[in-house]
């Protein structure tokens, strides 16, 4: 079957039953997706589909064949020079140097992107709901608020822009 | 600058290059000497009691043993062929911010930029003296000086060969990025590479080069950017659990069904017809499978037929029972005056605490890749203790500790929990009865039951106070179940007596004339084990709580009572001022908000004060407590990064938070219940507190512990909080919603 994951073309075997997460991380060797607790608990191994996040360890092949999937490494775009241009998530995890250890950052950065790119304006409330159901045991969550919220402003930015 | 250590395993970062000609013609000394063996070695001399007492001293809020480490510069430094200079250490990055915080000790004195500075993570096949664990809040404190000696003289070898090729006077010499150049013609240089490889044999000085005084720091002291953050916003990292190889399959374990089973026997049955299963591996104390896959590993393990002796089946208030404070079996590790005779019938307050088990459950489970081979054995894995792994694997599998090398991978966090190495044996095992390269990854089931956990706790207090807030006497006597005994050799339990890890923050810090701390050893049933601070959470919890009781018992604000009975000097001083300093970010002069209060706490550890002011709300209704801020201060003396600093207080506030309030992890008929989140729900994003710290340096250019001390006041200053609004103490964790609802009915 075929996967369509950060604009490329993987075929893997097919077994529609068995879930991404581990499609990803075990047989692409695409690790940057991360396994928590394997039960949708923890948001460890959040990517997004067509632009929605999705824990991958809740998600059959099947669920995804065909669609666009988009992990933290298919994330960050390319500047016209070639170097990596951050999404503005990463970008607001780097200023105000979220991670600990770092486990749960990939949830939490497709989290935070997929959330922004459905409701770009939030009020700080929406944005602390909808990080919500992502654990960090090391307790960064007083910066990731700071940086999602400096993200949102940059995505507001962006709208508004946009919308002129 | 890059880490390194992201590209594992492919590149085998730690080892040697090839490309290296350092040789060494003069053995270094290993620097730095273990406290552990010292204070044991008098025990036998001078008697068991006194040394307890001497012991305990060392171990209660000073620093931990330094271990050693290399004197030879080349041994953390590798010139690179791009001429930046590689530091490797011994010191893993668990999102501490270690390999930052010693990249910038290394770049002060080397004098090179930050961006000519590499940092990798070294495997136990480099020889980096004895301290291959990451621990005890002590890597800043413990690698500091020899770093600093050893890039200066580092940095000396190379301009003194400089100097020479240049044909100059070595103060001649300056360094021009990654070059020295003539300070007289700066168009005449020389790359660091260069001249790194224009001899093949080093004469390490005999005196260490001079070095910059605490003063003159300019790379020190700055918040420089973490170096393993871009790897980690990117996805770039890699973990044990990532750990990959050509050629691996998964393995999985068999486990047992109850906290005390032992295997009877176990056969394949019918584990090999599952499909991906390539080997399924029965020993007398063990059995696993070897897959395709993780889903076939897992599937297959499912059905070896396993029996068992199952023991006791354990229930929760028997554990709470087992660990209760006795009549004449703890040890004394503090004694201060005569307690006896100012309390019992003189006391003015008595109160018991409790704390329950918990688990670190730290989001990356436990992982780790093996490729056994008959001649090499190398393992990648998630582990704080890389040094003990090495011999814990090679004891497992039967092979000469020489022959197996451990490569520390990023750990998705550790807690103390990665200082064990169950599953690089596993992976070990199962590897080497495959024949290829096995990795072994726990599920959260395993995470939360096959571990080891943070003990339950008892503690008895006992205290008089005078009408004016003057402390006269505070006896604490504590049971707890073990927390470093398990990882010691067991001499060591019957020389100490009580467990300097469950002690740990245990003892009275506040100047009063008659104190005493008596520790009771509890043998659980299941393993305790090293946890963030040790034992600090739940002693003080008991003592700061109780302190605070004093106060009010006095009829005193708990501030004015904490500075009261605290002297100026020392490390009374220091608690002082962090005490003043929190008090007046947290706004102590000013009245909370309507609907909340505020509480005090403030800790000693590893030669670190902390002191907190947290602000809370009680919803009456239900009992859920919120958390709206806490305000720290902390004193850790000289700061290498302030931001990492910070951030280790904030992250310590929020464990902390967790801890008062919601963790518990609760064992039934012989098991533990919790097998993923929904038992041990964490805390979110939602209910943590806005955290404010301020850094108070007392100024003696020492740096001093930062990973664990913030720690220590986090729940009494919730628990007092909760006092100050409703009047109720609550004396055990976690103060969730049904308990304090319960109190406050």
């Amino acid at each position: 079957m075929n996967l369509r994951i950060n604009g490329t073309d993987y075929t893997v075997a097919d077994g529609s039953g068995r879930l991404l997460v581990y499609t990803l991380r075990d047989e692409l060797g695409l690790t940057g997706t991360k396994i928590g607790c394997a039960a949708g608990f923890c948001g460890s191994c959040t990517v997004m589909v067509e632009g929605v996040a999705r824990r991958a360890c809740l998600t059959p092949l099947a669920e995804v064949e065909g669609k666009a999937i988009t992990t933290i490494e298919g994330l960050a775009g390319r500047a016209e020079d070639g170097s990596v241009l951050l999404h503005p998530v990463q970008q607001a995890f780097v200023d105000a140097q979220v991670p600990q250890c770092g486990w749960c950052m990939s949830g939490q950065i497709m989290t935070a992107a997929a959330y922004l790119s459905q409701n770009p304006t939030p009020t700080e409330e929406e944005l602390v709901a909808a990080m919500a159901e992502n654990y960090c045991r090391c307790g960064c969550y007083h910066r990731i608020r700071r940086a999602v919220v400096a993200a949102a402003s940059q995505s507001a930015q962006v709208d508004s822009k946009g919308a002129v | 600058m890059s880490d390194k250590t992201a590209k594992a395993p492919e590149n085998a970062a730690g080892q040697p290059t090839g490309r290296s000609r350092w040789r060494l013609t003069r053995r270094g000394f290993l620097i730095g000497a273990g406290i552990v063996a010292g204070g044991v070695a008098l025990g036998y001399t001078y008697g068991v009691p006194w040394v307890r007492l001497q012991v305990a001293g060392v171990f209660d809020g000073a620093e931990g043993p330094p271990g050693s480490f290399p004197k030879e510069p080349w041994a953390w430094f590798e010139v690179l062929p791009d001429s930046r200079i590689r530091l490797y250490l011994m010191k893993v990055e668990m999102g501490q911010g270690v390999h930052t915080a010693l990249a910038q000790v290394a770049a002060e004195e080397l004098g090179i930029g930050w961006s000519d500075l590499d940092v990798a993570q070294a495997s136990t096949e480099r020889d980096m003296g004895d301290s291959l664990m990451t621990s005890g809040s002590s890597s800043v404190t413990g690698v500091f000086e020899p770093l600093l000696a050893a890039a200066a003289t580092f940095r000396s070898m190379l301009a003194g060969e400089a100097a020479s090729l240049l044909g100059v006077s070595a103060d001649q010499v300056v360094v021009a990025g990654r070059s020295f150049a003539d300070s007289a013609d700066a168009s005449r240089s020389v790359d660091f590479y260069t001249v790194a490889t224009s001899r093949a044999e080093w004469e390490v000085p005999q005196e260490a080069a001079p070095l910059k005084r605490w003063q003159e720091y300019s790379v020190i002291g700055q918040s420089l950017p973490r170096v393993d953050i871009p790897a980690k916003v990117t996805g770039q990292a890699i973990y044990g659990m990532d750990a990959r190889m050509e050629g691996m399959k998964y393995g999985a374990v068999v486990r047992p069904p109850t906290l005390v089973a032992l295997p009877k026997s176990f056969q394949a049955g019918q584990a090999g017809e599952v499909e991906g299963v390539i080997q399924v591996v029965i020993a007398d104390d063990f059995a696993g499978v070897v897959a395709e896959s993780r889903a076939a590993a897992q599937a297959a393990v499912a059905r070896i037929d396993a029996t068992w002796e199952e023991g006791h089946r354990w229930q929760q208030a028997e554990l709470e029972q087992l660990v209760t404070v006795g009549e004449s079996d703890g040890v004394v590790i503090q004694e201060v005056g005569d307690v006896s005779r100012w309390l019992g019938d003189g006391a003015t307050l008595t109160a018991e605490y409790r704390t329950p088990l918990a688990v670190h459950t730290p989001l990356e489970a436990q992982a780790a890749l093996a490729d056994v081979q008959p001649d090499r054995v190398r393992v990648w894995c998630s582990t704080q203790g890389q040094g003990f792994v090495r011999g814990q694997v090679a004891k497992a599998i039967g092979v000469d500790e020489k022959i197996v090398e451990i490569l520390p991978t990023y750990v998705g966090g550790g807690y103390g929990r990665k200082a064990g190495w169950e599953v690089a044996i596993e992976a070990a095992r199962l590897s080497q009865a495959a024949g290829v390269p096995v990795h072994v990854g726990w599920t959260r089931a395993e995470e939360m039951r096959y571990g080891y956990f943070r003990p339950l706790t008892h503690h008895l207090l006992s205290g008089r106070v005078e009408k004016d807030g003057t402390l006269v006497a505070i006896e604490h006597r504590q049971a707890s179940g073990d927390v470093a005994f398990d990882f010691l050799p067991p001499f060591m339990s019957a020389v100490m007596g009580a467990d300097f890890g469950a002690y740990r923050g245990a003892t009275i810090r506040y100047d009063v004339p008659n104190k005493r701390t008596v520790a009771y050893r509890r043998d659980m049933p299941l393993r305790t084990g090293w946890w963030r601070a040790l034992g600090l959470l739940p002693n003080s919890f008991a003592v700061e709580s109780f302190v605070d009781e004093l106060a009010h018992a006095a009829g005193m604000d708990p501030l004015v009572f904490r500075l009261r009975n605290l002297g100026d000097e020392g490390d009374s001083g220091r608690l002082k001022r962090v005490l003043q300093a929190a008090a007046e970010l947290g706004e102590w002069d000013k009245p909370a908000p309507s609907g909340r209060a505020r509480g005090i706490a403030a800790t000693i550890d590893v030669g670190t004060p902390v002191a907190m002011v947290a602000e809370v709300s009680v919803d009456a209704g239900s009992g859920k407590v919120r958390v709206h801020k806490i305000a720290a201060a902390m004193d850790c003396g000289l700061v290498v990064n302030p931001d990492g600093a910070i951030a280790q207080v904030e992250g310590n506030v929020m464990w902390g938070v967790g801890s008062a309030l919601i963790e518990e992890l609760v064992v039934e008929d012989g098991q533990i219940v919790a097998t993923n989140f929904d038992r041990y729900p964490l805390l979110t994003i939602q209910d943590a507190p806005e955290v404010a710290v301020v850094l108070v340096d007392s100024g003696d250019g020492k740096p001093r512990g930062v990973g664990e001390p913030p720690l220590g006041p986090v729940v009494p200053a919730i628990a007092n909080a909760i006092f100050a609004l409703t009047g109720q103490r609550i004396r055990q964790l976690p103060m969730n919603e049904a308990r304090v609802k319960a109190a406050l009915a």
